[in-house]
């Protein structure tokens, strides 16, 4: 029973092939209903069954399908809309599902563009984008005298009051200076780093303190109280946030201050992030106050309306009657208002630009080489859209379905960017070395996903348009007709011009990572002018009253280097008040006995050591001419000094530099004679130019500075070393602070810190770019060669030789490779000079940077070339040839 | 609207005037044999009222499905009221054509 009924609805439903699924279904019920009512009107099996199937044959001849809906009123458009929609994204994901590897591929390579472009977003947003979070902060300003050569220079006390008193373009105005206090009290000793501002700092900018009051101008004149007002940090870490602190007394460096203030919980100083607190500057017209004591910076807010350059201009205008009045106090060329954030960000600015192109290309890639993709898959499904074509789909509906097809590709490899971009960010804000201002503003927030957002719909329309644009442009009963062969050139040109715009954007990049990398190279291949391996450095203060005069701090200074020397595993040790390559400066105007100048401003500067006898033995620095520091040269005896060789071979030209005198500091300050020469020293980073440097004992100087760096020489690793250098300081003072211990190394490796990162970042996206493009001229090889897969056939059946198909498939994509190296060669010639300030030594045409990279990419580009010629090779000529 | 009705389609929608929410495929076909005399095939039917309800004056909606039908789902078919004014401005037309004409057309 159930198999003849099983039988006849499978033929019915044959018969009924052609019918909409909802009629089939209800006229197919209807005959079988007919037919049981026959039945039990007593009808004969056969005349039922014949009468059944007369109905099945006639309804399936005379059927004939409605025509298409015809266009929709008004109201019922939204619901048909939404409809249509879902119809399309139910195709696309059906097509995604029968093309696995199509849709990975194109969905990470997406994710990667995306995500890394919104993780740069995300650095560049707080970093460039948005402004301080100080009220009105586009109208905080430093300021700044301008030099002969245009560069910036901080500010002389005296200049900073005439320049601010009755100026009209400023509403406020304060002069501030590097602090380092150490606090006392419960605990270890703690440096803290404080800022020294004069009384309208805060209204500068535009944030008081939460608890307490700001400072008033009666207590910042010399021989006030000394206050201070605290960061929300150190209040709740030091004081427990004891609410009862207005008022409190805090000693810092053996001084007591009152404290007047805590600033809110949410205020950070970019103007040093590392500032705990802050006292008054209390200077007057007096000592540090002078002219030509250039050591302050200066901020200011603007009056409403007024612009930087407008205020400038002003300033520029008292700063020529200053230059006028006081003639010897002024060399610089006038001044220089820049708006804060500027200012902070200036240094990295270049590489974050450097950094954001090279992501911008890395999307470009990524875009082109899901368009290629998108181009192969629309080749295969040519059939499809001529068939859909064939059965009434218009063009619109086409390419409709492949922008939805798009659009969904984009969304999904859009929410994966957001993965990577969430990786990405992690990643890039544990790289803290890169002293980027406001890297604890960076994170992903409500404009970073709108931004991802923004970015995934714009690549989505931009690869979606190519294709949908072919197939809106050609007509499909042509495609249907061509069969894979031929008049396909469009296609073709534009896939071809993908992989080549690919390859050169990849040049780009490489070109970038790989003058990045020249420049590394150069720059840890410097000599740093002493031995840096087993060098273990350390900043040591001298605090308290008993230490108030230079002979206990000197006799420390010499304990301490008896207690050190006598650890096992040390092997000399030595005290320099600056630590090579640690991030301090102190810099004398030198006099010159020999060949005086009439103005000092015009004197040579040189960075000044005050260091222990032991200083150049331990640290590896070679003399030489004439000998080092010893042990007699002491307070009291003959004042002698230590020249570099960049100042002696600059200052005396073929003369000798030994036996000469130089004095540091004013006209009134003791002479010294150079008793040697010594190599060079890279204080301040590997990449900057030799300056002139001078050394003098420690013990000679006459003013009192409380120790400073020390460094120890050890003959093995120095793990483990720490403990027992600091338990014999401590044992000799137990309230020393002993600060900022790292080895000479990683001194060394945090000076190269910035340029190690953005090669690192550059080196990644180049590294994704070549990758990318490698998959996109392998894409458009493999595709051309399946399509030529007769035509290769034949040609070896033919007699051609495996090498000479090899050869040509090698060749077609090599050529376009090599059209996208010259390509890419010339935009990176352009685009070089974006990179220049992050070079060392090297030229942004260098052309062993060009040569090697585009060898690479070459080298690569022929191994994406390999597989698909191989297979072309092994076309076999039996198949095709059955095939016809 | 695309033009006038043919005659299989004012049949069609007096049938489904006739059977209200009863009309489907088997009853309308009954309908039309038993009033009309007219044996249709159902694929006839069916193209018909797939054109009617292209042109929106009628609608359809499934029902459910019964153990004589083979467990298969009804196809019901009801007038839209742009149906039933297509269908009174196509019978209105046809009276005031064969008003009065009638004994003259009987006798020949």
């Amino acid at each position: 029973m159930s198999r003849p009924e099983g039988l006849r609805d499978w033929l019915t439903t044959r018969l009924l092939a052609r019918l909409p699924l909802e009629d089939r279904e209800a006229l197919h019920g209807d005959l079988t209903e007919l037919h049981h009512q026959r039945t039990a009107a007593g009808s004969s099996a056969w005349t039922s069954r014949i009468e059944y199937w007369g109905g099945v044959v006639g309804a399936a001849m005379r059927y004939r399908r409605p025509p298409p809906i015809p266009a929709l009123s008004q109201p019922a458009r939204r619901p048909r809309l939404m409809e249509r929609l879902w119809t399309d994204l139910r195709v696309a994901l059906r097509g995604f599902r029968r093309a696995p590897l199509f849709t990975a591929l194109a969905a990470c390579t997406l994710a990667l563009g995306i995500g890394s472009t919104t993780a740069m977003f995300s650095v560049l947003n707080p970093v460039l984008l948005t402004p301080l979070p100080y009220p009105g902060a586009d109208r905080v300003v430093g300021v700044w005298e301008r030099e002969e050569d245009g560069s910036r220079s901080t500010i002389g006390y005296a200049t900073y009051r005439d320049l601010r008193s009755d100026s009209r373009s400023l509403a406020a105005a304060a002069a501030l200076g590097l602090g380092e206090v150490v606090l006392l009290g419960d605990g270890e000793p703690e440096r803290l780093t404080s800022l020294r501002v004069t009384a309208e700092y805060f209204q500068v900018l535009g944030v008081g303190p939460a608890i307490g009051r700001d400072f008033t101008p009666e207590e910042d004149i010399p021989g006030s109280a000394r206050v201070a007002i605290l960061s929300h940090g150190l209040w709740q870490r030091r004081f427990g946030g004891d609410p009862a602190i207005l008022g409190r007394t805090v000693v810092l460096s053996a001084i007591p201050f009152t404290i007047i203030g805590v600033m809110p919980a949410s205020f950070r100083d970019y103007l040093e992030p590392n500032a705990q607190l802050w006292t008054t500057l209390r200077y007057a017209d007096q000592g540090w106050a002078c002219r030509t004591c250039r050591h302050l910076r200066f901020v200011a807010r603007l009056a409403p309306d007024v612009a930087p350059l407008a205020a400038q201009r002003e300033l520029d205008l008292r700063f020529e009657q200053l230059q006028a009045s006081y003639p010897d106090d002024y060399a610089s060329a006038g001044t220089i208002v820049v708006p804060l954030q500027s200012q902070l960000t200036g240094d990295i600015r270049a590489a974050l630009l450097a950094i954001t192109v090279g992501v911008g290309f890395v999307l470009l890639i990524a875009v082109a080489n899901v368009m290629n993709l998108q181009l192969g898959r629309a080749l295969r499904r040519r059939r499809d859209f001529a068939i859909r074509g064939a059965l009434g789909a218009s063009r619109g509906q086409v390419m409709r379905q492949l922008l939805t097809e798009s659009l969904l590709l984009a969304l999904t490899g859009g929410a994966l960017g957001v993965l990577v971009a969430w990786g990405g960010i992690r990643l890039l804000t544990r790289l803290d070395r890169l002293s980027l201002p406001r890297l604890e503003a960076v994170h992903l927030d409500g404009s970073v996903l709108l931004f991802a957002v923004l970015v995934t719909l714009v690549t989505g329309v931009a690869f979606g348009m190519a294709p949908a644009w072919l197939a809106g442009r050609k007509d499909l009963h042509q495609l249907l007709k061509q069969d894979g062969r031929g008049g396909t050139a469009d296609r073709h040109r534009l896939r071809a011009g993908l992989v080549v715009a690919e390859v050169g954007l990849a040049l780009v990049l490489l070109v970038g990572a790989g003058l990045m990398f020249r420049s590394l190279t150069r720059l840890l291949s410097v000599e740093v002018g002493f031995q840096t391996d087993h060098l273990l450095t350390m900043e040591v203060r001298a605090i308290g009253e008993q230490y108030d005069s230079l002979a206990a701090v000197s006799l420390l200074a010499d304990r301490v280097i008896t207690a050190v020397e006598a650890l096992p595993g040390v092997e000399g040790t030595a005290w320099t008040s600056m630590l090579p390559l640690g991030g301090d400066f102190n810099r004398y105007g030198v006099q010159i006995a020999s060949r005086p100048v009439e103005n000092r401003s015009d004197a040579p500067s040189a960075d000044r050591y005050l260091v222990s006898p032991g200083y150049f033995s331990v640290m590896g620095i070679a003399v030489r001419q004439g000998r080092a520091f010893t042990p007699q040269d002491r307070a009291g005896g003959d004042r002698v000094a230590i020249v570099n060789h960049a100042f002696a071979s600059s200052h005396w030209a073929g003369r000798e530099a030994i036996g000469d005198r130089v004095q540091l500091g004013g006209a009134d300050d003791p002479w010294w004679t150079i008793v040697g020469v010594v190599d060079d020293v890279k204080h301040i980073g590997l990449d900057a130019p030799p300056v002139p440097q001078v050394y003098l004992p420690q013990s000679q100087w006459m003013y009192n500075e409380g120790l400073g760096g020390l460094v120890v020489r050890l003959t093995g690793d120095p793990a483990g070393m720490m403990a027992p250098l600091r338990q014999a300081i401590r044992a000799l003072e137990p309230n020393t602070p002993i600060t900022r211990v790292a080895t000479m190394e990683q001194l060394l490796a945090g000076s190269t810190a910035e340029r190690r990162y953005t090669l690192w970042l550059f080196g990644v996206f180049a590294g994704i770019a070549l990758l990318l493009a490698a998959a996109g001229i392998y894409g458009v090889l493999a595709n051309s060669v399946q399509e030529r897969t007769r035509e290769i056939g034949i040609r070896s059946a033919l007699g051609a030789a495996r090498g000479a198909i090899l050869g040509q498939v090698l060749g077609q994509g090599l050529r376009l490779a090599g059209l996208g190296v010259v390509l890419g060669g010339v935009v990176a010639l352009v685009l070089g000079r974006l990179v220049d300030g992050l070079l060392y030594e090297v030229e942004p045409g260098d052309p062993l940077t060009l040569v090697g990279v585009a060898m690479v990419l070459m080298a690569t580009a022929a191994g994406a070339c390999w597989a698909p010629a191989r297979r072309a090779a092994s076309v076999p000529p039996s198949e095709v040839l059955r095939e016809e | 609207m695309s033009g006038t009705l043919g005659e299989l389609e004012q049949l069609v929608l007096l049938a489904l005037a006739r059977l209200g929410e009863h009309a489907y495929g088997v009853s309308v076909r009954e309908e039309l044999a038993r009033r009309a005399r007219r044996e249709l095939s159902l694929g006839t039917i069916y193209t018909t009222l797939g054109r009617l309800e292209a042109k929106r004056l009628i609608a359809s909606h499934l029902g459910d499905p019964t153990p004589e039908r083979g467990g298969r789902r009804k196809k019901f078919y009801r007038l839209l009221p742009a149906g039933h004014r297509a269908l009174l401005a196509s019978l209105h037309a046809i009276e005031r054509m064969a008003a009065g004409l009638h004994p003259l057309l009987e006798r020949s």
